[in-house]
């Protein structure tokens, strides 16, 4: 979570310039792209988003957290049955909806953050696997038939809308490492007990990252919701979801602020490039990317570009430790 | 009042009497080494004492308040520092981002994120880290750690700093160094307690000595009295201190 | 009388970056040979060439008769050549006992392992009152002692040792010293780096001194302890 090395306001400049154009360009592309292209590029802005998000709690605090879908469920379910039962419109479920999300992880994110890194990955996990059997069966969720929606007017909003997720969520990812709770949360990455000697109370922050993960999952899961028409349990607790959003992190690199993005646009165009030549590829290739990349690059994409750039000789190396 | 007292704190881990009734007082202001056989029980005392471990008998009193059911944040906040033997630094961030955190959550914490990194720049030309403010701390040296260790527990602002054998692996030249450095944050009225094996800061830091031994304090006075102390010799030295070795 | 332990022009680094330029050394039977410098001098990357952690870039080494410069670590160890690297590297989890036995990994001869586990007990009686305690529940001086211990249960010819007093009470660094003096009069070299230089030269019959990667001075222990270059840098006494 290294600060981004001092440019000049020139490159800073710069670079605020260039993330303007591209972003006014991907606003543009549906008036003039086709509708395949569109969806495909939407379903690109989902993963950007909940890589990013996976980010802030298995990047930022270093707390992998396997059942990150239990909130993608949430916000579908939640989105769901208010639009359908209150018959709120979209946006005020949508928001409901990420509301009821971040309530769910800080209650849940206050008891499994106490424990330590394997014990919650596990615990998360079953977290998740408990959502699953409880949207399948309660009444209100349609059980195990699941639940339509009401249809939505033009596809076109959708991209909007995940673009608008994916550009928060990088966001969020830009900002906290900024602030006072990233540092915190930098801290309680590196070593907990010395984060505590320097006065760091590591559970608040911890679930802070949680409850962020968590929002910008379940606003997620209210878009494909209301997109998909249709949610059922296994269908929006999928544990799919989680795990492409860490392979996307990591092999972009966790806790770098645009390596999950990197990682999402890389891996979810190969992927789509590869389900559409044989399904069987798409499978063998996500696992064979987990080998590879515990392999060859631990830290990810970004570092291996880093490092590539610092292979000249250079005085300030000597210190690295080893030498000596 | 005295800063620190500890009246005849105990801890134990199953049967073993890691520390064993021991009494002990510091002042502001007053350096206060602290020597003794490895698994004497020092660095357990100052778990207890910043709140990493809780005694099994015994009080702790920080300036006139018991220090009870507080963890390790909370004593910080109040203004107890302490470094760790293995420096254990925020690897990911760099090393004034390592010192700025201390700043952040102190008890009186720095304004905000850019007055804490200005802080942070200040501590670590006082330690000696100027050069390697940038460098992410993982690929820090570890002597280099060792003052980042100190600089995070200076910037804390703390009224007492235990130090867990920051000397260790300096050279002479780095030792007298860092006395120099210790001696100033004592003079602005912190109370210190280091512990170390090296002698030479030692006898050039510290007033008073304190040896642990098994647990229990075997002695507890001025620096030449203590190390001419007999027990001491056999328990701890070997030789007097200053013989050939 | 060829020499145990012979290091020729040895260049080494990391990655991009050369730490050592054209060392030479050599270590005969049976003594005690000192390696001091400050940090980043390049002694701990010296020492990992010689255990075959590290490749040299150019130049060889030779021990008891062989060229190392290129052998496996393993390899190394079994030809009589042990490293007792800074910082301990115990493994915790497992007993004290179970540490010591692992030193002894590469050897056939049990029950010369057997025996030398005693010797061991004998020599570090603090180990033997911890025998079933897993290494990591250990206090920082103890632990050193066990992965010196440890190291000499592999019955090395030539005993590579970095740092061994750090975080030691003084009076456990003179047993420590006197163990290694008991090594040399029974044929064992050692080759000790030590930060404390004045605790390195009153033991060692000759020392290297390594300064940003080279071979600034050698000599008797004795001429350097004089040397005023010595005094000043390393020992903290007016030129």
């Amino acid at each position: 979570m290294a600060e981004p090395t001092a440019g000049t306001s020139l490159t800073r400049a710069a670079e605020g310039l260039i993330a303007i154009v591209l972003v006014l360009l991907l606003a543009f592309i549906p008036l003039v792209a086709s509708t395949y292209l569109i969806r495909i590029l939407t379903g690109i802005f989902l993963f950007v988003a909940l890589a990013s998000a996976w980010n802030l709690i298995g990047g930022y605090a270093g707390y992998a957290d396997f059942g990150p879908t239990a909130f993608l469920g949430i916000g579908a379910y939640t989105t769901g049955i208010l639009m359908t039962q209150a018959h709120m419109p979209f946006p005020l479920a949508l928001a409901a909806g990420g509301l009821c999300a971040m309530g769910a992880a800080a209650g849940i994110g206050a008891v499994l953050l106490r424990l330590r890194g394997h014990y919650f990955a596990i615990a998360s996990l079953g977290f998740m696997l408990v959502m699953e059997q409880v949207a399948a069966n309660l009444e209100i969720t349609g059980g195990g038939s699941g639940m339509n929606l009401p249809v939505a007017r033009g596809f076109t909003p959708f991209y909007y809308w995940m673009l608008t997720l994916a550009l928060a969520a990088i966001g969020t990812g830009a900002l906290v490492p900024r602030l006072r709770a990233g540092y915190a949360l930098g801290a309680i990455r590196g070593n907990q007990e010395a984060a505590q000697v320097v006065g760091v109370r590591p559970l608040p922050y911890k679930v802070l990252a949680y409850v962020g993960s968590a929002l910008f999952f379940a606003l997620a899961g209210g878009v494909y919701a209301y997109w998909f028409t249709f949610i059922d349990p296994p269908t929006v607790f999928d544990p799919d979801f989680g795990i492409q959003a860490i392979v996307m992190v990591l092999f972009g690199g966790a806790g770098t602020v645009l390596g999950p993005a990197g990682g999402a646009i890389v891996l979810k165009s190969l992927d789509i490039l590869l389900t559409n030549t044989s399904g069987l590829l798409h499978n063998v290739f996500f696992g064979g990317l987990i080998c590879v990349l515990v392999l060859f690059a631990p830290r990810g994409l970004v570092e291996l570009l880093r490092a590539g750039r610092r292979h000249l000789p250079d005085r300030r190396r000597l210190q690295r430790s080893g030498a000596g | 009042m005295m800063l620190l007292e500890a009246r005849s704190v105990t801890k134990l881990f199953g049967s073993l009497r890691a520390v064993d009734a021991v009494d002990l007082t510091l002042a502001a202001g007053e350096v206060v080494g602290l020597i003794g056989p490895n698994g004497a029980g020092k660095s357990t005392l100052v778990n207890l004492i910043s709140g990493l471990e809780r005694p099994t008998s015994g009080t702790l009193v920080f300036a006139g308040h018991p220090l009870q059911g507080e963890g390790p944040a909370a004593r910080a906040r109040q203004g107890i520092a302490r470094t760790f033997q293995v420096p254990q630094s925020f690897g990911t961030m760099r090393v004034r981002q390592n010192v700025a955190v201390a700043a952040l959550f102190r008890g009186q914490p720095a304004a905000s994120v850019p007055l804490a990194l200005r802080e942070a720049d200040e501590v670590l030309e006082f330690v000696g880290l100027t050069a390697k403010a940038d460098a992410v701390a993982e690929t820090l040296t570890t002597p280099d750690l060792r003052r980042l260790e100190l600089a995070k527990a200076l910037a804390l602002r703390p009224r007492l700093l235990l130090l867990d054998e920051v000397m260790a692996g300096l050279t002479p030249a780095e030792v007298d160094g860092l006395i120099a450095v210790v001696r100033d944050v004592g003079a602005r009225g912190v109370g210190v307690l280091v512990i170390e094996h090296v002698l030479r800061a030692v006898m050039g830091l510290c007033g008073r000595i304190v040896v642990l031994h098994h647990g229990q304090k075997i002695a507890d006075g001025a620096r030449a009295e203590v190390v001419a102390n007999p027990a001491v010799i056999q328990a701890y030295l070997g030789v007097p201190y200053g013989a050939a070795a | 009388m060829r020499p145990l332990l012979q290091v020729d022009c040895v260049d080494a680094g990391y990655g991009g970056v050369q730490v050592l330029w054209e060392v030479s050394l050599e270590i005969r039977a049976g003594e005690i040979v000192a390696l001091i410098g400050a940090n980043s001098a390049g002694k701990s990357t010296l020492l990992r060439v010689l255990s075959g952690l590290l490749r040299a870039w150019r130049g060889g080494v030779m021990f008891a008769g062989h060229t190392i410069t290129t052998a496996s670590p393993e390899a190394i160890v079994q030809a009589g050549l042990m490293h007792v690297p800074q910082g301990r590297r115990l493994f915790p989890a497992l007993s004290v006992r179970h540490n010591l036995l692992l030193g002894a990994y590469t050897r056939r001869d049990h029950r010369a392992v057997a025996d030398d586990l005693a010797q061991m007990l004998r020599w570090f009686p603090d180990l033997a009152d911890r025998l079933t305690l897993p290494a990591g529940q250990l206090s920082g001086g103890e632990q050193q002692m066990l992965a010196l211990a440890r190291g000499l249960m592999a019955r090395p010819q030539l005993l590579l040792i970095d740092e061994p007093s750090l975080g030691l009470a003084p009076l456990v660094v003179r047993s420590l010293m006197d163990v290694l003096e008991r090594l040399r009069t029974r044929g064992v070299s050692v080759l000790l780096v030590e930060q404390d230089v004045g605790l390195a030269l009153a033991h060692a019959s000759r020392a290297y001194v390594l300064e940003a990667g080279r071979v600034a001075l050698s000599g008797s222990a004795p001429a350097l302890l004089a040397d005023p270059r010595v005094r000043a840098a390393y020992l903290g006494l007016a030129a």
